[in-house]
Parts: structure tokens; sequence; C-alpha cells
């Protein structure tokens, strides 16, 4: 059981010693939002704002975007670059972003200095929308959320509720098997005991289906996608600086209309584009408009990464990357 | 269009392959210049190595109509810069993968190492993958067209 409120303080604690210092530039982390209980980003610069530092079930973000936005930046002309550390809190999914940037030679480990938080859940806000349907509008913003074990308590100026954690984690959390931060500078919260379980659940029933079935499910899902782009532009290993979604020339490889086969190309390119790479953290799902279920995609290849090659992403900044490496052994059943 | 909209049983399936400059180009060649007979079905694109096929390759081949793709490249241990082939043997495979959970058949897809003395191989393998393709007809789910 979480105790929020705890790690909150040691947050805020750790983030204004850090600033009083001058240790880091900035810090990255979560404040309250202001009419709804769901947590934003916010960027802290000065040690008497660190109290803004909130920390729940409903910081939901991947902050490491703004990680890579930041060793991005290219200095102006003459300008000396302030090459400091930011400071960003993370969940442990985030926390192997982190890994995966490195691995890859995106963020130097000198760059950031990092407030790693256990989590044993984050809660998906449609859902809580869904169970506060009795909760009067005007409440809502002020709820307080208590981790119960099985279930979180929603506290408000009524009667409490209890609602089971099944009904309100975010898919990711209810297969996730790393609750504790992989690379930290501070460790906030007590370490959490992993259970044994099958991860890939969620992809089973998928799998058991037919060819055909399959591809019905995916044109109805990937029908709907009205290619926005920011499942893309919120996966913080999406870096590239020039996109091939955006690109038009020599070769334009995907015309901008949304049409299925277009829709198809974008989607098993991402996928391709994130395999053996994607920690599934979530954040493309979350943000997707229209529902679609994005990390199915993902899943699967992380799944099939760990069946064929081995490779777990996230976990181990020594590990080579997926595809900058072989075997002389991989398999390769099908190959004539 | 009458000739191709008339002709079920005349249709011919377009297979694109991707072949190395070094090993299985010239395993083609060899093929062509010793009058072996093969399929016409296949357009041979050359690339210096299969390592050089890159997933999004295959699958805009499919967007734009194929009915199956043929990567092909050298033995392991024979490619020219030692490792594409192992290389090209990671992304695809998992790609084929891919193209099995979407529900696009990836038996659609193939790949083959044809060395530059193996001209009989080639033919076989082409002639064999046109027989699949065509027992599968033509290939949609990619394409959205009607065949
Ligand atoms: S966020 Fe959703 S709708 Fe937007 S491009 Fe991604 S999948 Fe399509
Ligand atoms: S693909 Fe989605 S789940 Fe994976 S790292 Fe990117 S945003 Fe996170
Ligand atoms: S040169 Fe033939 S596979 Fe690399």
């Amino acid at each position: 059981m979480t105790d929020y409120k705890a790690l909150e303080k040691q947050i805020q604690d750790q983030a204004r010693q850090w600033l009083e210092s001058g240790e880091v530039k900035y810090v990255i982390g979560f404040e309250k939002g202001d009419n709804s209980p769901v947590c934003r980003p916010v960027f802290i610069y000065k040690p008497e704002d660190a109290g803004k530092l909130a920390w729940g079930p409903l910081c939901n973000n991947n902050l490491t975007k703004y990680l890579v936005e930041e060793v991005q930046i290219k200095p102006k002309k003459g300008e000396e670059p302030d090459l400091r550390p930011v400071g960003i809190v993370v969940k442990p999914c985030d926390s192997k972003t982190i890994v995966e940037l490195m691995k890859e030679n995106i963020v130097p480990r000198e760059r950031v200095k990092i407030i790693g938080v256990i989590s044993e859940g984050t809660i998906n806000p449609k859902a809580l929308d869904k169970a506060l349907k009795d909760v009067p509008l005007d409440k809502i913003a002020g709820i307080q959320i208590l981790d119960g074990g099985d279930n979180f308590t929603i506290k408000y100026d009524g009667e409490p509720l209890s609602v089971p954690k099944d009904e309100l984690l975010n898919g990711k959390c209810k297969v996730c098997v790393v609750h504790n931060p992989v690379v930290y500078d501070i460790f906030v919260g007590d370490k959490v005991t992993q259970i044994d379980k099958d991860e890939f659940e969620d992809i089973a029933d998928l799998e058991a289906m037919s060819d055909e079935e399959r591809y019905e499910y995916w044109k109805e899902q990937l029908s709907k996608c009205i290619r926005c782009y920011a499942c893309r532009d919120t996966c913080p290993l999406c870096y590239c600086e020039e996109c091939v979604f955006d690109r038009t020339k020599p070769y334009n490889w995907n015309e901008k209309t949304v049409d299925l086969p277009e829709n198809f190309f974008y989607h098993m390119v991402r996928a391709m584009h994130l395999a053996g790479r994607c920690v599934d953290c979530g954040g493309c799902e979350r943000v997707c408009p229209m529902d679609i279920p994005i990390r199915k995609l993902n899943r699967f290849l992380l799944k099939r990464a760990k069946e064929r090659f081995k490779v777990v992403p996230g976990i181990n900044v020594e590990d080579k990357a997926m595809f900058g490496d072989y075997d002389i052994d991989d398999p390769g059943e099908g190959i004539k | 269009m009458e000739d191709e909209g008339g002709a079920k049983e005349s249709w011919e399936p377009k297979i694109i392959g991707f072949f190395c400059n070094w090993c299985s180009y010239a395993g083609a060649d060899l093929a062509g210049t010793s009058r072996i007979q093969y399929p016409t079905t296949i357009r041979i694109i050359k690339v210096m190595c299969s390592g050089r096929v890159n997933p999004q390759f295959v699958l805009k081949a499919f967007q734009e109509g194929a009915d199956g793709v043929l990567v092909s490249g050298c033995h392991p241990g024979d490619c020219h810069y030692i490792e594409g082939n192992y290389h090209a043997r990671r992304k695809l495979t998992l790609m084929e993968d891919l193209l099995e959970f979407t529900g696009v058949d990836p038996s659609r897809f193939q790949m083959s190492w044809v060395s530059a003395s193996e001209g009989q191989k080639f033919a076989e393998v082409v002639t064999e993958f046109t027989e699949r393709i065509k027992k599968l007809g033509p290939q949609t789910k990619l394409s959205g067209g009607e065949g």
C-alpha cells in the first residue's frame, strides 16, 4: 500500500534541496490540475516553488519526453549552453525510458538527476470518470485518493467511495512487472516486491485468433485512426528530428490521406521503429483521442523480441540495441 | 478494365524481390544467362546488401499492391559486408511476426539465401513462391485494392 502523501513530501524535499544548491537547472514533475484531480506536468525553477510538486496515482505522463527536448535544444550562437542536469520525477516505467535513452546515447547520464518513485499502479482518468459518476461535479477536483490495498478509497466531503483497483488501473499497470525504478539518484518509497505473473496475458486473446479474425480486429481499430500523430509526438522514444511520416521528399512514404492502407502502414512502421525499444509506458495509448489499443502492437513485438532474441528493453544500459546487434544463431525458421 | 477484370484464371501475381548485389542478384543473373526457366511474376529491385532492406520497403511494396515480397541475400557468413544478412534476418523475422499479428498472411513474405552460383536455386525459390501466392490470390489487406 502506497502512502502518496509521504512520497510527495520526499519528492518536494529533494527537489527543494537540488534547486537550493543549484545542482539542477530545474525540476520536471507533476502538479495538481486546476479543475481536475488529474495531475499535469510542471517545471519548477525556484526552491520556494518545490511545494507545488504533487504525487499520486493520477501522475500519468511520462515526463522523459521533456528530457529529450532539453538535451536536443541547440544553444544560440555565441551563447554558453547551461549543461547542468535537470531534475526529473519518474515512475518505474518512465525510468525504463531513461535507460533506453541512455542506451541510445540520447540522454547522457550526467544531464539528468532522477527522483525515482515506486509505483503500484496508476489510474486511468477515463475509468475514474466512470467511477465518479455520482459525485457532484464541483466536488471532483477536490477528491483525495488513498491506496487501500485491493481498492482505491476516494474521499470527498460525502460518503467515501471504495473502488476495486482492477476497475481503475491503467491497462499497462495491470500487466507491469517492474514496480521499482531501475535507474535513479534518489529512490523514493519502500521497495515493492514483485509478484510473478504472466506479463503478456493481455494479448493472449488476440494471439489465439485466426489471421482473418485478427485482421478484422485491426481493420476495425485502425480505421478509427485520424492520424493526428499524438501517439508519435508523446512517445519519448520517438525522438528523430525529422520523422519519416513528415518527410515528403525525396519520397513520400506515407500519404497524409486517412485511409485504411495508409493507417496500416503508419502503425506497422511505427511499431517496427519501436520494436525492442518500447518500454510500455503507455503514453501513446493514453493520448489517443480515438481509443485505439496501440500498445497491443508494441507489446506483441515486445513479446516476440523477448522470445526470439532475449531482448528486454529498459532494464540494462549495457545491453545492446536490438537492431544494432545480432546473434549468429538467431532464429530464421522460414528462410529458404 | 477488361483485360484485368475478365481474367480470374489468367491473374498473375506481382512479386517484388529485393536482392543483394553481390550474391542473390548475381544468382538471378546466372539463371538468366543459363536460360533456366523461372516465372515472370518477379520484379527484382537490386540493393547493395540484404541488410539495406528496411522493413518499411516491404510494407510499402504491399501497400502499393504487391501480392508477395521476396528478400534474398548471401548465405549466412557470406555477406560482403560481413553481417548485413544477420541484421536483415533479425529485422525481417520480426516484421514477419508483425504481419502475422495484424492478420496479414505472413506467408506472402519470404526470405532466402541465394549465392551467385545458385541460379538453379533462385529459379526454384521463385517458382515455389509464385505457386504459393497464386493459391493465396490477390493481396488486398494492405493495398486496399481489389487485386
Ligand atoms: S493518437 Fe490515435 S488517432 Fe492519433 S495518430 Fe495515434 S493512433 Fe491515430
Ligand atoms: S510506444 Fe507508447 S508505450 Fe512504448 S515507449 Fe512510446 S509512448 Fe511509451
Ligand atoms: S551483400 Fe549479400 S547479403 Fe549482404
